[in-house]
């Protein structure tokens, strides 16, 4: 291994878990469903069953991580990074939405789907900051930028069918990010794996 | 030993590749596990084992044995001096590099 790759791998791991994303795409999906009051989702019980569920499988998926590939603290610049970059996304999320379409007075009103293209660019400039943009970034997120931007978003809001656009993104890009993630660090329990690990004695 | 060539020694303790492996790996982190130190190197559990015990010796990590849910880890993190150790190391290597580049052209016309 190459300096450059030592000293990314922290980083690597903290981006590339990609099978985090797919609880967190399913409450995109989630939030939409629960939005439209679709069948069983007009419930709030149901709603919160479900997030619930969603909550338990995230956890058990970052144990998975824990347990085969190690854990880490990023360095404190990092964190720092992280920090004022989730600050920045939510800012772009909710100045962009508000500016590309909302009921504000100063907003341009466009028949664009705000909440899509405002979440692909956050997707897009959060990847290239923090393990450089893959090809599958691109497409999936370059795709959801296009599709929300198109001017056919007339008449009623189309936040919901955002949620949706986002929450498939979200989910196979962690599809797409977990095969990178294999490819750099291996497949699970491949290295001598053992119930907790050797101390260094 | 000229001055020269003084300055140009590498730290035999560091620049063992599974030692200078696990450095690096350490200086972009405030800590990491055992399990992560040899996903992210390759060494076999044995290997990072014993090139942590000589880290450990040289004063350059520090180890902290604990459990996680009932089950032993071994968290490592840079000490002090092993974070100025490990940056040195690669200044030192990056200077050998620069100066094999501007040597080498000049032996090109160098008359056998």
């Amino acid at each position: 291994m190459q300096r450059r790759e030592l000293e990314t791998a922290a980083a690597n791991y903290s981006y590339l878990r990609g099978m985090l994303c797919i609880p967190l795409g399913g409450l995109f999906i989630l939030a939409a469903l629960g939005n439209w009051e679709v069948g069983p989702f007009r419930h709030t019980w149901v709603f919160l069953l479900v997030a619930l569920a969603i909550g338990v499988v995230a956890l058990a998926i970052s144990r998975f991580y824990n347990d085969n590939y190690g854990r880490l603290t990023p360095s404190t610049s990092q964190q720092i990074r992280a920090g004022i970059g989730l600050v920045l996304a939510v800012a772009l999320m909710l100045g962009g939405a508000s500016l590309l379409r909302s009921h504000a007075s100063w907003s341009l009103d466009l028949p664009v789907n705000a909440i899509a293209v405002c979440f692909a660019l956050v997707m897009l400039v959060s990847y290239a900051i923090g393990v450089g943009l893959k090809a599958h970034h691109i497409i999936i997120w370059g795709a959801v930028l296009v599709a929300g931007a198109l001017p056919v978003w007339n008449g009623t809001d189309p936040s919901n069918i955002g949620l949706l656009l986002c929450g498939a993104g979200v989910i196979l890009t962690g599809v797409f990010d977990h095969r990178v993630f294999v490819q750099t660090f291996g497949p699970a329990r491949a290295i001598d794996y053992e119930n907790g690990d050797v101390a260094a004695h | 030993m000229s001055q020269l060539t003084e300055e140009l020694v590498l730290d035999r303790l560091i620049h063992e590749p599974g030692r200078l492996a696990i450095l690096t790996v350490l200086s972009s982190v405030t800590d990491a596990d055992f399990v992560f130190l040899q996903r992210a190197t390759g060494l076999t559990k044995g290997n990072l084992s014993s090139h942590l015990s000589k880290l450990e010796e040289a004063g350059l990590v520090a180890i902290d044995k604990r459990f996680v849910r009932k089950k032993p880890n071994t968290n490592v993190s840079l000490t002090a001096e092993g974070r100025r150790r490990i940056a040195a190391h690669w200044e030192q290597l990056e200077r050998l590099k620069r100066l094999s580049e501007t040597v080498a052209p000049d032996q090109a016309h160098t008359p056998s």
